[in-house]
């Protein structure tokens, strides 16, 4: 039977757009309203909004609530200020990855996770398995009662609902009023350029959304959102990572602290470490043509030496890129590889994972 | 909106005879619209012989990829450069600048088997309804 698709507050908006919709890990969004080149290259030259309401967003409170996150994410979230946010890790014992997500200390005792979309409810069990019954920790899921927009582009902080916020570090999380609406804004993204991540009360979302509308920001869909992220460097759980890779093989040793406290996951962190990488998620772009999509066969030689775990066209580039896991002796830039585009060799080769970095391309310069 | 001198395959090319046995082929509004922003095409070069209803190329869009099927047999007499080097003209101006190839056809009898525009324009129609269902 076919499982019903969940569909986020701004569901009716994103229709009457007209956006095409997509299943997106058991949600129904838009990949594209009018074109995900023209959406694309909206937020890297002015402003974009995207309805991301199906990221998960789970309070973490109590006494407690601190040392209890410090036990279970790859970096302590009670080194953070309050008011700021940061990336981490959620690992299985076996330092596997079951998440990558943002904590946010909104005050002493109260974190905010923001997660992906996918296995939720593993990742509640998870945690909820460690905290057990402990009342000094609070696990409260609030994510069908609220939303979540990406307002994310190079022009975000001189829009007028903005402005007050544009004081905000990169990081930086505050409780604050847009448009006569409360919001939890944090200046994260997953686009590579500046913006801002929104939430509130469903009831509001639509308020919300229109607004920044009448203000000129164009909606995004899914494509666009993929497309950036790829350029950026970004990885996406599920396809560049997962439980059976290991932060160092996919280049996200900066997210995990050896050297402070204990968590889950991190003994056997220490022995992957010892022991050695023999794979690495590399960046590659391709020089022959075709274009590179998620799934297809890297090889070299004639031999399978990995998979492409993300691929797609570069709209800033205009050329196809991706990342894939490949033997470590083959993962240094400048490496000639090549991907099987329908049972072709195409020629590619391996470079930065970061395609594309904020003001060193596409901007006016001395502005 | 589907011109109606043209004629089409349920694969959504097109093809507009100018004489008897040469015509245009190009891809049709309906499947550029599935498809989204056209950025890549690969096209039989001139001299090819194609197929009808054999794959003679290739249409990747920033989404997805999707074979061209050859709406006719023939030889493929050129190839429309402008739409290889800016393939969203395919997006812009699906039966005009965003033709593909031009064919001369070897059994131009396979044309009466193609759907004429009042077909395809029920065929299509009948193709969303599905989709929104």
């Amino acid at each position: 039977m076919m499982e019903l698709l969940k569909k986020t507050p701004l569901n009716k908006v994103h229709r009457e757009l007209r956006a095409r919709m997509m299943d997106f890990a058991g949600w129904e969004l838009p990949v594209w309203y009018t074109s995900i080149l023209e959406e694309h290259r909206t937020v890297r030259s002015g402003a974009g909004i995207f309805d991301v309401s199906d990221m998960g967003r789970v309070w973490i409170t109590g006494k407690k609530a601190g040392g209890f996150l410090d036990r279970l994410f790859s970096r302590r979230p009670t080194r953070l200020e309050i008011g700021s946010a940061q990336l981490c890790l959620l690992c299985l014992e076996d330092g596997g990855i079951l998440d990558d997500l943002l904590v946010y200390r909104v005050e002493t005792d109260r974190f905010l996770v923001v997660w992906n979309a996918a296995n939720i409810e593993q990742k509640l069990g998870w945690l909820k398995r460690w905290a057990g019954s402990d009342p000094d920790i609070v696990i409260q899921d609030e994510s069908a009662h609220t939303l979540m927009l990406a307002v994310q582009g190079s022009a975000v902080s001189r829009l007028q609902s903005l402005k007050g916020l544009s004081h905000l570090p990169r990081f930086g999380v505050a409780q604050t009023r847009i448009d006569d609406v409360e919001v939890l804004a944090a200046r994260t993204g997953y686009t590579g350029e500046d913006g801002f991540e929104i939430i509130s009360d469903a009831t509001n979302g639509v308020r919300l959304w229109e607004s920044f509308m009448r203000q000129g920001v164009k909606p995004c869909g899914l494509g666009a959102r993929d497309s950036l992220r790829l350029e950026a460097g970004m990885l996406l759980y599920g396809q560049d990572m997962d439980r059976n890779t290991n932060p160092f093989e996919a280049g996200l040793e900066w997210l995990v602290e050896l050297n402070a406290g204990d968590f889950i996951g991190k003994s056997a962190l220490l022995e992957i470490k010892r022991q050695g990488i023999r794979r690495k998620l590399i960046g590659f772009q391709m020089t022959g043509q075709g274009i590179a999509r998620t799934g297809y066969m890297i090889v070299r030689g004639g031999q399978e030496v990995g998979k492409v775990t993300s691929g797609g066209y570069s709209p800033t580039l205009d050329v196809s890129i991706g990342f894939g896991y490949v033997p470590i002796e083959l993962a240094t830039i400048g490496t000639d590889i090549e991907i099987m585009i329908r049972s072709k060799p195409v020629a590619a080769q391996v470079v930065s994972r970061q395609f594309y970095k904020r003001g060193a391309r596409n901007e006016p310069k001395g502005i | 909106m589907n011109p109606k001198e043209y004629k089409y395959t349920q694969e959504h090319e097109w093809i507009c005879t100018e004489s008897r046995n040469k015509g245009k082929v190009g891809l049709a509004d309906y499947a550029q619209l599935q498809l989204g922003d056209i950025v890549f095409l690969d096209l039989p070069a001139p001299g090819t012989q194609v197929e009808h209803g054999k794959k003679m190329g290739e249409v990747e869009s920033v989404k997805a990829v999707s074979d061209i099927f050859a709406p006719v047999s023939g030889r493929v007499l050129e190839i429309n450069q402008t739409v290889v080097d800016e393939p969203g003209l395919v997006n812009k101006d699906p039966y005009g600048a965003g033709w593909l190839v031009r064919l001369e056809l070897s059994k131009p009898a396979e044309l009466d088997a193609l759907m004429d525009s009042e077909k395809y324009d029920k065929f299509v129609v009948q193709l969303s309804e599905e989709e929104s269902e």
